[in-house]
């Protein structure tokens, strides 16, 4: 048995760093455990066939899947293998987290996100509630991670910028492709406020990390200079946390009041034990909700903090959708054919003007639209020509000239539309007990639904997206508004609020029915506002760590 | 000698063991996937490409790789059996038998079949991976690839196969 920690905490990426991170530097005792394999600067490359093609980072489906349980529009259920039908939940394996993969589009949620039963009202069929902290409570933190994480960007005045207690960021903005400037042009002429994302990379050195090398590779790809603020580079490179990577914790056991240890399993599937004082879940949403389910004993028959039975509920993404249009060299000249190529320089803009709207005289919660240059990965560039304008699959010269005209004569644009997933009694997470992954251990379920509000808001905020791309003049306008689940936006499962009746956390992310279990990945948001998570995951979690700190 | 496991057996003759071509339920010829699948390979893509890429090794390493499921594995086996006996039917000969012309007729129709539109995809995925994934792979010899699409990859390059 592993000797007694103060703290051991379960999973390292953005919702458990933090704490390794506050908890070590205060001087106590930390052990975080990771599931997946260490990585340092050095390891990282920018591998399209390893990384983008064949899962590097993200467990082998043969090996670890869920199970999906989609819910279809006439209510029956179909079940669909993740293995069977190559359907991941994964995100990234390693040290870190899926906080090294992240593009890391830096959004806080705003004010009225903290409350939003209160002024949006009910929905039918959604379980909507406001949270039992404010933004107020939050705004330290998320000044916080500005300063230590590393945010770049600058704070520039529209109808939804929230309250800040700086006066901008710490970091000022990230070098931009010239096309920004068609991109606020047209804003202009539309009246759109438009808005320099911040982004959680640094673009000096700086925190002990090397600048931003601009390699035109950040998105799903480990950062290899450090400017990225994952988890890892920013946080527990940055303490003296102990750190076991591959292994998978796969059960906790506790007494009436508080869980006594973990057990996991090392690569070799020898098991082993960790005592803590105290406990910290943080092994996504998904996976956190799967391990309390599989920790059963006769103090928790349904589960670790589970005897409400509402582990699992409230089940989140991020609702919305994508779209692109398409520039053509033909209606360009040769200066913005220039402009248009450039390589490596970021296009870091959004819109919140719709963040909240009207609709038939009510008043409506929106969203996000995030705006980016689609992915430098080649070979998937490559590999999306393969029909010609009638639909027909084409090869041979034919799709060899057109793939060199697409790729070297033209370039998307794309949005991102981000909107709340409104929680309901139909998205939520469980176990089949009969399907176990390569540990022994049963497979966490997910049962899905979107609500159908979602897919209303999105359509609402795609539609002001084309506006803004028919105004600079592209061409191949599109873009998909579902309710498909987005992998790398996941949240809920153990909501926090006041009342254990329907909540699983309390207010400081300590779980209702034991003394000594946190949990501080995004599983905690009872609804996920209308932005990325990782920065609210990021301040929660060094709200947490205060409060550890104060009780331990 | 060391006597092969049967996973090993099974990787290293996947592409080489006999396919049986049968037509009107009696054996017309037999064929090997890779034989196949380098003729196709070259009527989906230009053959100096094909060539530059080393498109026809790369296949072998995607039956050996450890994230390409055996299901993906098996159809893309599969599909070489299938279209020979689509050829079978159509000319009286196997794929790599037939005419440029004729060979390009029978990939038009299975095109219009699901598993056939699906199968090409699958056949030119690959062969993008070829000619524009990393050189550390023994493809995109010179960066070829890279340069006929003005890519700039990004850094650091792998300094390791990942299979």
């Amino acid at each position: 048995m592993k000797q007694a920690y103060d703290i051991c905490i379960v999973g390292s990426g953005a919702g458990g760093a933090p704490i390794a991170y506050e908890l070590s530097n205060a001087g106590y005792k930390v052990l975080v455990l990771e599931k997946g394999g260490d990585l340092k600067e050095e390891d990282v490359s920018k591998d399209e066939l390893a990384i983008s093609r064949r899962g590097l980072y993200t467990p082998n489906l043969k090996d670890e899947r869920h199970i999906i349980n989609k819910r279809e529009e006439d209510g029956s259920i179909t079940r669909y293998d993740g293995h069977e039908y190559s359907w991941s939940f994964w995100n990234g394996s390693m040290l870190g987290g899926s906080s090294n993969l992240m593009s890391g589009y830096f959004h806080r949620m705003k004010p009225n996100d903290f409350k939003l039963k209160s002024v949006f009202g009910k929905v039918k069929g959604a379980n909507v509630v406001d949270w039992c902290i404010s933004y107020e409570d939050l705004e330290p933190y998320y000044e916080k991670v500005e300063r230590v994480i590393g945010v770049s960007g600058e704070v520039v005045k529209h109808s939804f910028l929230e309250p800040r207690s700086t006066q901008n960021f710490p970091y000022k903005k990230l070098e931009e492709n010239t096309v920004t400037k068609w991109f606020d042009k047209a804003c202009a002429r539309l009246e759109f406020e438009s808005i320099p994302t911040p982004r959680a990379i640094i673009p000096r050195n700086a925190l002990d990390r090397n600048a931003c090398s601009y390699s035109n590779f950040c998105g799903s790809y480990a950062c290899a200079t450090g400017a990225k603020g994952s988890a890892r580079a920013a946080l527990l490179q940055k303490c003296n946390a102990e750190v076991i990577t591959e292994a998978f914790v796969y059960k906790l056991e506790s007494d009436a009041s508080k869980i006594t240890k973990v057990h996991y399993y090392d690569k070799e599937l020898n098991s082993h034990e960790v005592t803590a004082k105290i406990f910290v879940l943080a092994a996504q949403a998904i996976e956190t909700s799967r391990l309390l389910l599989n920790s059963k004993n006769k103090f928790f028959p349904k589960g670790m903090a589970n005897n409400n039975s509402e582990v699992g509920k409230n089940l989140l993404f991020s609702a919305g959708g994508s779209g692109e249009g398409r520039f053509h060299f033909e209606d360009l000249d040769e200066v913005k054919q220039k402009e248009l190529m450039q390589t490596g320089l970021f296009f870091n803009r959004s819109l919140q003007d719709w963040y909240e709207f009207q609709d038939d005289g009510l008043k409506c919660k929106g969203g996000t639209i995030d705006f980016l240059f689609e992915h430098a990965n080649i070979i998937s560039r490559a590999s999306r020509e393969f029909y010609n304008e009638e639909g027909k699959l084409i090869w041979g010269e034919e799709l060899q000239d057109k793939i060199h005209k697409r790729l070297t004569t033209s370039r998307a644009l794309r949005f991102e539309v981000f909107n709340d997933w409104l929680p309901t009694d139909e998205c939520f997470v469980s176990v089949d007990e009969k399907t176990k992954d390569k540990f022994g251990m049963p497979v966490g379920v997910i049962n899905l639904w979107g609500h159908p509000h979602d897919v209303k808001v999105g359509e609402y905020l795609a539609k002001k997206a084309l506006e803004v791309l028919e105004e600079m003049g592209a061409k191949e306008i599109s873009y998909n508004i579902s309710a498909a689940p987005p992998p790398n936006l996941v949240a809920g499962g153990c909501r926090f609020g006041e009342d254990a009746q329907n909540s699983v956390l309390d207010k400081n992310c300590k779980a209702h029915e034991l003394e000594n279990l946190y949990v501080t990945d995004a599983s905690f948001m009872p609804t996920g506002g209308s932005v990325p998570y990782t920065w609210t995951i990021y301040a929660n979690s060094f709200r947490v760590a205060d409060i550890i700190k104060k009780l331990i | 000698m060391k006597i092969k496991s049967r996973r090993t057996f099974f990787k290293t003759t996947f592409l080489t063991s006999l396919i049986m071509i049968t037509s009107k339920n009696s054996l017309f010829a037999s064929i090997t996937p890779l034989q196949t699948l380098a003729v196709v390979q070259e009527d989906l893509f230009p053959k100096e490409m094909i060539t530059q890429a080393n498109a026809y090794a790369y296949v072998n390493l995607i039956f050996k790789h450890s994230r390409v499921s055996a299901q993906d594995k098996q159809f893309l086996r599969n599909g070489t059996k299938w279209l020979n006996e689509e050829a079978v039917v159509k000319y009286n000969k196997v794929y790599t038998n037939l005419s440029s012309k004729e060979r390009q007729n029978i990939l038009e129709i299975i095109s219009n079949t699901s598993w056939g539109e699906t199968w090409i995809k699958t056949v030119l995925s690959y062969i993008l991976e070829a000619v524009l994934g990393d050189p550390l792979y023994g493809i995109n010899k010179g960066k070829f690839g890279w340069k006929w699409l003005n890519h700039t990859t990004g850094l650091p390059r792998p300094k390791e196969m990942y299979i």
